[in-house]
């Protein structure tokens, strides 16, 4: 009797597996090497045009104009980002305040379509692409001020760590897990407290700091 | 039901297995969920805003008439919470619980959000255009003395704009009422010192004496005089503690705090009072020996029930330990003779010498047009009159509640009737506004520009109110733009500078700049300063105030005769949160647990256990109390802090409107109040009113915070008390 | 949790003290509550209320003592048997002690509540399962279930209130325990900032709502680990440990005219908040 009981109790906790990760597989939030999903924005920004890194003209040879990004250091858009807890999108003021000067891409379709939102006062609908649950939260400035001022690293590295090299992107895709045991894996490492001292720390791993 | 033989072990191992399978499934990152929401996105913001950091703005709180000055914290455009502002004289960056809930009054659910016309029992919604016209229209062919404009409590540049469109309009009538002011006192004050309300220092006295004065709760400035008083029980200070003593038959939350609470035969306050100027002997000036002659401690112990060795007690702790402070509050001015009961007290403290100490007058402003309009029952009375004469033909009315305030024996809704055309500027569709013919919605006070001066002054200050936050609705508007829209209806030319009213505030302000402390700074830094800082100093005169002993002729009666069929005496209580009435539909001063009860979301009758075992009545036998003008059925309370003669009941409950959180909750103890009044300035004697009380049969749980020790500490050291004489406070930090 | 985490570093988990062998560095948040000032008002809890996105239940469940005030205020009376309250009432302000061996960190099931480094209890709303051993072990009783999903219920922030909601803070639904932080959202914002500028958080820097709002300011707040805060001294003038479950004052002569005490203190939880007894002069 009981044999018939265990049995069915067990295929019934195995369909329940079998469902919930059924339910987990489709549609798939993530990929094999913890790749975000493609996500489109209303405009698709080209990081790579801004933030990429430059070729020279090539003064002899014509034919190899000057090609490549303008190695806009991250923190001149997302000036946010060091100033606070949380780091927001540049405001559409940052771009027209380039853009309303630069000629030779007006009446390229993106440029027009940013425009048309300045003229009408309508900030752009940008979507979240690093997008952690509404229980966590992560403070963007302590993170910069630490790697970045204190420690001096360069920017891209700083940035880069969590967000990838986005300056081969054109809209951003998240590269990392962003999963709370990749925080605290980087948390246990002990890093200098700045750039001249011998002394280390790691990271909180006081609850309390990310869940409030 | 499974047969027997499936026993505890087999139970687990199926628990195992099943639990097993099941907890496999649960790994996998699916929390990060990229691509699914919208970032705030800012198209062109403030240097200043930056996401996740709040800014805070300087205005002023306007949940009662003290007028603390605050800071508003405003996160993303939003304003979230209020703090006080820590240059202000009033508050000192320090709140109260009514103050706190202005977050709440402004994003009441509740709030009127469109201008409403009466259609027979409904509101059609119209523009704010045909509003005014047809203001404009019901005023034409109107005489100007038929024009009547009803206000709470009013003061700043709102009324100068107001008394503009009245003299614009040819009325005198301004009517000006407050349900819950110290009225009586202001007048006695006047006529003992020569000022109204002269300033207090609590924190320069050694021993307080509070005749019902509940300072600390819902009395004139309670967040300024509780600042003092955690100055007054410093042991630290060079006058050392200070010691309170409360008197009065219903204890207050100030009463709550006394080192000695004294419950005294309603109404007798001012024969008490007179016991200590005579027992006091022979330091007291002549005419007020002659005053409090026949006075002995005997005498005054058989009026009033205090014993007689208490009275010589007082006496001796009041002259030993001066400077002191007594105070005249609600409880001993509610009655037909509380001006003399008033007097009485006021002589009693220039008796002590305690005027120039304790006791000084507060500047005189030199801009008087500003300056506060307070409100009295007597102004409602005379409107009241009028409109039963059939005299006012259009009635504005604004910041005031008098159909839910008003006792029912003047019979305010039926002269209201007699008035054609009735207006109300309001925020909720409480009683007042459902009599009217037109609600124009207002912006709330986080909303509004305006300037307002408090009634009691600290310093001589003007505090300006600015918006924290855009308008939640579109179609709301400030009192002052009202009055500037209605103004130019009739003075286009006089008024077409000022788009709005803001502009008229700022050219106001920037125009007098000299005399507000900015003569040198350019126009714009002046401005930018005031608002910056949300208070401006005021040119003033040092007031003047009379410590010679005025021998008024102080003549005070008897006490209250027993009255047979209705014996006990009625207190209504006015508390922190709820005063009038005005901010019942706020949720957090719903819930938040009277200080003295722990009762929330109702009201109650406070009787004490003699009482209560004389009636055979438990705590939560509903209770019908009934007066010669009225009665109301409320939950039973036994509590040992109020006069065995009396009974209390809350102000503030019972509304039949409002919002959601108000109506219905309690009963309106304002409908069932004696029409008696001061024989002096014609103040409601609320005390006055008598009533009998008897059980209904029903009886519920009361829902309150203490739980059902009902505050015992059951031999636990929880709440400790100390004695002075066991205690060295003065190397306190 | 490793076996070999917990074998080496037995120590560590178990001591008799919480903080004896390894006591607060940087910051030790603690509370002083002058009960003689303390008039009973109840704007701490009403700004509480207003800073930390606490739900109105309503009468109902106000009732059934799910009220989710984090701080209340208690009102006791004198209990020998005299006929008129005439010492008046005794208020007493509660909230979590953040006690340095809270009884409810040891029993969470899933370690939803432990404590920081600097001192406070913490309670993280999505580890809480709702088990509710913790509030059945709180001797203070202070922390609060949330009975029901306050957010979608009715009347609790109709629109626009839900536009009062402080964003620093979680706000809770259904099934997780709650209770006083003192105000971490504050703390943690005021010690970023300390950090960026390189110090410490001077006292009086960052206040706890409750503290801001006190009219009469009786609750003094800060770090109890900086000698000169007023917390720090008050609880040294008064002769107050953090780490005694006895303090020595009561035992030596003239120790009781402090007026310091902890509540519950023999039950050893090591509260983190100290009141001043109330003084009454009784001759008067």
């Amino acid at each position: 009797m009981h044999r018939i009981l265990r049995l069915s109790v067990l295929l019934v906790g195995m369909f329940a597996a079998a469902g919930s990760y059924a339910i987990d597989a489709a549609p798939s939030l993530t990929t094999a090497d913890d790749l975000g999903p493609q996500v489109e924005q209303p405009i698709e920004f080209p990081h790579s045009r801004h933030a990429g890194l430059h070729e020279a003209a090539d003064s002899a040879d014509p034919s190899k104009p000057a090609k490549g990004g303008m190695e806009i250091n991250c923190m001149y858009c997302h000036t946010y980002a060091r100033r606070g807890m949380a780091a927001g999108i540049p405001p559409l003021r940052k771009c027209i305040g380039c853009h309303q000067s630069i000629e030779s891409v007006k009446e390229t379709p993106r440029i027009k379509k940013l425009f048309e939102y300045w003229e009408t006062k309508k900030p752009v609908p940008w979507k979240k692409v690093h997008d952690l649950p509404d229980f966590v939260r992560f403070n963007h400035e302590r993170h910069i001020q630490r790697f970045y001022f204190q420690q001096g690293k360069p920017v891209q590295e700083v940035c880069g760590y969590c967000h990838g090299d986005v300056k081969t992107m054109t809209v951003a895709r998240r590269q990392k897990a962003l999963s709370m045991g990749w925080c605290v894996s980087c948390h246990q490492k002990d890093h200098p407290v700045d750039a001249t001292s011998s002394k280390t720390s790691h990271g909180p791993n006081d609850c309390f700091t990310c869940h409030k | 039901m499974i047969e027997n033989s499936f026993n505890r072990r087999d139970f687990l191992k199926v628990l195992g297995w099943g639990g097993t399978a099941v907890a496999l499934s649960g790994c996998g990152n699916t929390s990060v969920e990229d691509g699914k929401e919208f970032v705030t996105s800012y198209s062109e913001p403030a240097d200043y805003e930056i996401p996740s950091i709040g800014v805070y703005f300087n205005s002023t709180c306007a949940q009662c008439d003290a007028g603390c000055n605050i800071m508003g914290r405003v996160r993303e455009g939003r304003v979230l919470k209020l703090e006080g502002n820590a240059g202000s004289s009033i508050n000192r960056g320090k709140m109260c619980g009514l103050g706190q809930a202005g977050v709440q009054a402004h994003y009441n659910p509740d709030r009127v959000r469109e201008p409403l016309l009466r259609n027979g029992n409904k509101g059609e919604t119209l523009t704010w255009e045909k509003a005014l016209s047809l203001i404009n229209e019901k005023l034409g062919g109107v005489k100007g003395e038929e024009v009547a404009f009803l206000t709470g409590g009013i003061s700043g540049h709102a009324k100068v704009l107001l008394n503009n469109y009245l003299e614009v309009l040819g009325s005198k009538n301004h009517y000006a009422y407050e349900a819950v002011s110290p009225g009586v006192v202001r007048a006695a004050n006047k006529k003992a010192y020569g000022v109204e309300m002269p300033r207090l220092h609590l924190d320069k006295a050694r021993v307080v004496v509070s005749f019902g004065a509940d300072f600390l709760g819902a009395w004139v400035s309670p967040v300024h005089f509780s600042m003092q008083y955690g100055q007054f029980r410093k042991g630290s200070r060079p006058e050392g503690r200070g010691v309170l003593v409360q008197i009065e038959p219903k204890m207050t939350l100030t009463g709550a705090n006394a080192d000695h609470w004294i419950p005294i035969r309603p109404g007798t306050e001012g024969i008490l009072a007179l016991g200590i100027i005579n027992a006091l002997g022979a330091s007291v000036p002549a005419d007020a020996a002659a005053v409090a002659k026949d006075y002995t401690a005997e005498r005054v112990s058989k009026d009033t029930g205090v014993p007689a060795e208490q009275v010589g007690k007082l006496a001796a702790l009041l002259k030993e330990r001066s400077p002191s402070l007594v105070l005249a509050g609600g409880a001993a001015e509610g009655y037909a003779h509380g001006s003399q009961n008033a007097a009485a007290i006021a002589l009693l403290n220039q008796v002590l010498g305690n005027v120039g100490k304790t006791i000084d007058a507060s500047d005189t402003l030199q801009f008087t047009q500003i300056a506060p309009t307070t409100g009295s029952r007597a102004s409602l009375q005379v409107l009241n009159d009028s409109m039963a004469q059939g005299k006012v033909k259009v009635l504005f009315s604004y910041g005031a509640n008098p159909v839910y305030t008003a006792p029912a024996s003047m019979k305010l809704v039926e002269n209201l009737q007699k008035v054609p055309f009735k207006v109300t500027f309001a925020h909720y569709l409480d009683e007042t506004a459902l009599q009217a013919d037109l609600v124009l919605p207002l912006d709330s006070a986080l909303e509004d520009w305006g300037t307002s001066v408090p009634e009691y002054l600290v310093d001589a200050q003007l505090s300006i109110q600015q918006p924290l936050m855009e308008k939640l609705y579109p179609n709301t508007r400030g009192i002052g733009d009202i009055l500037l829209a209605l103004l130019k209806q009739r003075r286009a030319e006089d008024y077409k500078a000022y788009e709005d009213f803001y502009s008229y505030l700022r050219g106001a302000m920037v125009q007098n700049k000299a005399a507000l402390g900015g003569a040198v700074a350019d126009d714009d830094s002046f401005w930018n300063a005031t608002l910056s800082s949300g208070i401006v100093k005021l040119p003033s005169a040092a007031g003047s105030i009379l410590a010679k002993v005025s021998a008024a002729a102080i003549v005070l009666p008897a006490p209250a005769a027993e009255d047979a069929s209705y014996p006990l005496h009625l207190i209504p209580a006015v508390s922190a949160s709820m005063r009038d009435g005005r901010h019942a539909n706020l949720s957090w001063l719903q819930e938040s647990p009277d200080p003295l009860t722990t009762i929330v979301w109702d009201s109650w009758v406070e009787l004490h256990p003699k009482t209560a075992a004389k009636l055979g009545i438990v705590e939560g036998d509903i209770l019908e109390v009934t007066s010669r003008s009225g009665s109301i059925k409320a939950q039973a309370y036994v509590f040992p802090g109020i006069h065995p003669d009396a009974i209390s009941v809350p102000l503030g409950y019972g509304h039949e409107a409002m919002g959601r959180y108000a109506k219905g909750v309690g009963a309106n103890v304002f409908k069932m109040l004696d029409p008696v009044m001061d024989k002096e300035t014609g103040e409601l004697a609320i005390n006055e009113t008598r009533v009998k009380v008897s059980k209904t049969g029903q009886r519920v749980i009361v829902v309150k915070d203490e739980g059902a020790a009902g505050g015992k500490q059951m031999g636990r050291k929880i709440a400790v008390k100390l004695s002075a004489d066991e205690v060295d406070l003065s190397e306190e930090v | 949790m490793s076996l070999s985490n917990l074998l080496e570093n037995w120590s560590q988990f178990r001591h008799e003290h919480p903080n004896n062998d390894k006591p607060h560095e940087e910051y030790k948040w603690a509370m002083s509550i002058d009960l003689d000032a303390c008039t009973g008002c109840n704007t701490c809890s009403v700004a509480c209320y207003a800073e930390n996105n606490l739900p109105v239940v309503g009468k109902e469940k106000f009732a059934h003592g799910q009220a989710m005030h984090w701080i209340r205020i208690e009102r006791y009376w004198d209990e020998d048997d005299r006929e008129f309250a005439d010492q008046g009432a005794q208020f007493l302000p509660m909230m979590c002690q953040q006690c340095e061996a809270a009884p409810c960190e040891t029993v969470c099931p899933v370690g939803a509540t432990n404590h920081t480094a600097d001192g406070l209890n913490s309670q993280i709303y999505n580890r809480c399962i709702g088990s509710r051993y913790c509030s059945a072990n709180c001797p203070f009783k202070v922390r609060y279930f949330n009975w029901y999903n306050y957010p979608t219920t009715e009347n609790v922030w109709p629109e626009p209130m839900q536009q009062q909601l402080n964003p620093d803070l979680t706000v809770r639904t259904k099934g997780v325990m709650e209770k006083c932080t003192f105000c971490v959202q504050r703390l943690y914002s005021a010690k970023n900032n300390a950090r960026t500028e390189g110090r410490l958080v001077h006292d009086g820097e960052v206040q706890t709502a409750c503290q801001q709002a006190c009219p009469t300011n009786a609750i003094s707040f800060g770090n109890l680990v900086d000698p000169q805060s007023k917390v720090a001294k008050q609880w040294e003038q008064q002769k107050v440990e953090l780490a005694k479950d006895k303090q020595l004052k009561d035992a030596e002569e003239g120790g009781t005219d402090l007026r310091g005490y902890r509540i519950l203190e023999e039950l050893r939880p090591y509260p983190s908040v100290m009141y001043l007894e109330r003084v009454r002069e009784s001759a008067i």
